[in-house]
């Protein structure tokens, strides 16, 4: 069952590859606008070869992981002050729910004039892009505790931060793992949209040296390169970890 | 030691924005050691009584006295065994019944030689690391009412915790229970709708009015322990108590 579905996968990508393969054998358009698969290949191996590609990879990857962890602590603290304290919920909730909806490029140039063409700057336009995500789900998951949980964590004697640890957020988490998938999605389009502004490093960078050069195999090579990664960490990271975490609370 | 008074207990709750009295000034004393039931109809706030006993609801008038202190805020010293158990799903049974023995910190070595003496009294050893959603609605109540145990209260408060169990398993726990009573001589208050139920376990039975409630009849039950529900003697104390429940009507 699971090799048949698996199969159908590889059949369906060999697929498109055989399709792409007699489109450009078509010759409809010149190769400087519609590569083949083969000069992409040729593309991605030659960057994996002069080290640029896995440069480029690691240079993302890391801005991703801090930002993405100071969205998940950030989103955290927020989300649990929102749930527990009706005040923060009223002021801050609603900027919350504002803040949400600007698309985390929409933040490139406010960081690009407090930090300049800098790490820390794209860094803050991927934390900004993935805290809502978390809070929000951090919200949700806290304020749908079963109230008696609570009640009978207090009553032994669990209050403050104890209670917060120990109860509030395993007591949230199958709703925070969700905001945490989200909040990856958004940090991943945050982290690439900001590289091509800055024009700074990683995969992001290396997409817009492709159009630079006009060199489009280089272009659809690295967007390949970011899907690839986007599907790995999806597939193996969050998928394994909220698979993990639902049958761990008898959820599933 | 564990004597709980409640004086002249009063709650108002809001109802279409108007104040409705659900508690109408309820006076009762459970002296140490004592096993006392509370029956009542459905929604004359027996549970909310509880409630307030164990400081998860602040009454509206009156106080609650432990051993002549006032009480406020919960506290250690009463535990609650709630209707549906409460367990947290994503502990083990063991790391459970810890729980409130690691929030008040007692060493790991303690706290899991502790644990594992109430494991045992509850016939949980097996399960120890057993995740909650993988136990029978049973087994849950044993594991709440182990960790509750485990804090070794004055006083333990049970909501209707065998309120979801069927009837097998129920007969089983109240033979139960009457034996924890015994071995460890803790005042137990428990909330029930169930009025054999109140007769198997309650050395008294306290009969709640309809709303605004007040303590309507207190009967005792002077009968040999362990009981078991189908003892036909003690039908004569269940029509006492369904007669004070019947003839009370809305006032």
């Amino acid at each position: 069952m699971k090799a048949n579905i698996f199969g159908k996968k590889i059949a369906f990508y060999i697929a498109i590859i055989i399709v792409w393969q007699a489109v450009d054998s078509a010759d409809i358009w010149p190769d400087n606008i519609f590569p083949s698969p083969i000069d992409v290949g040729e593309d991605l191996l030659y960057g994996i070869s002069d080290g640029s590609l896995f440069y480029g990879i690691g240079t993302s990857m890391w801005r991703l992981i801090i930002g993405l962890a100071i969205a998940i602590c950030g989103g955290m603290v927020l989300g649990i002050f929102m749930a527990r304290v009706e005040t923060v919920n009223q002021t801050i909730g609603s900027l919350v729910l504002g803040l949400q909806s600007i698309p985390s490029v929409a933040w490139v140039p406010l960081a690009i004039l407090w930090f300049g063409l800098t790490d820390s700057g794209i860094i803050f336009v991927t934390a900004i892009g993935a805290i809502f995500a978390v809070t929000i789900n951090t919200y949700t998951g806290v304020k749908n505790i079963d109230p008696s949980y609570i009640e009978a964590a207090r009553n032994m004697g669990a209050k403050g931060t104890k209670l917060i640890t120990t109860v509030l957020i395993p007591a949230a988490f199958p709703y925070m793992i969700t905001g945490f998938k989200q909040g990856w999605a958004f940090a991943w389009r945050g982290v690439i949209g900001a590289e091509l502004l800055f024009s700074f490093l990683g995969l992001g960078f290396l997409l817009n040296v492709g159009r630079q050069l006009n060199d489009v195999s280089q272009v659809i090579a690295m967007m390949l390169v970011i899907m690839g990664i986007g599907i790995v960490i999806d597939g193996f990271v969050f998928k394994r970890l909220e698979d993990k975490v639902m049958s761990r609370w008898g959820l599933r | 030691m564990g004597k709980i008074e409640a004086k002249n207990i009063e709650k108002f709750f809001e109802h279409d924005g108007k104040p409705l009295k659900a508690l109408g000034g309820v006076n009762l004393t459970v002296g140490d050691g004592e096993f006392v039931c509370i029956v009542g109809p459905s929604g004359c706030g027996k549970s909310t009584f509880l409630r307030i006993l164990a400081g998860l609801e602040k009454p509206d008038g009156g106080e609650v006295m432990l051993d002549g202190k006032k009480l406020g805020d919960t506290g250690p010293e009463r535990i609650m065994v709630f209707q549906e158990g409460a367990l947290f799903p994503w502990l083990t049974v063991i790391d459970n019944v810890e729980y409130g023995l690691k929030v008040s910190g007692i060493p790991q070595k303690e706290r899991n030689e502790i644990s594992k003496r109430y494991l045992d009294m509850m016939q949980l050893t097996q399960f120890a690391n057993s995740y909650t959603y993988q136990l029978s609605t049973g087994m849950k109540q044993r594991v709440a009412i182990a960790r509750a145990l485990v804090m070794d209260p004055d006083v333990l408060l049970m909501d209707e915790p065998f309120a979801a169990l069927d009837s097998q398993t129920r007969d089983l726990l109240l033979v139960e229970m009457q034996l924890i009573w015994q071995k460890t001589q803790k005042t137990i208050i428990f909330v029930t709708h169930n009025v054999p139920e109140a007769t198997v376990l309650g050395s008294r039975v306290a009969v709640f009015s309809a709303r605004p409630s007040i303590i309507k009849k207190v009967i005792d039950i002077d009968y040999k322990r362990p009981r078991v529900a189908e003892d036909e003697n003690l039908s004569v104390y269940e029509k006492e108590i369904l007669s004070s429940l019947r003839h009370q009507g809305p006032k």
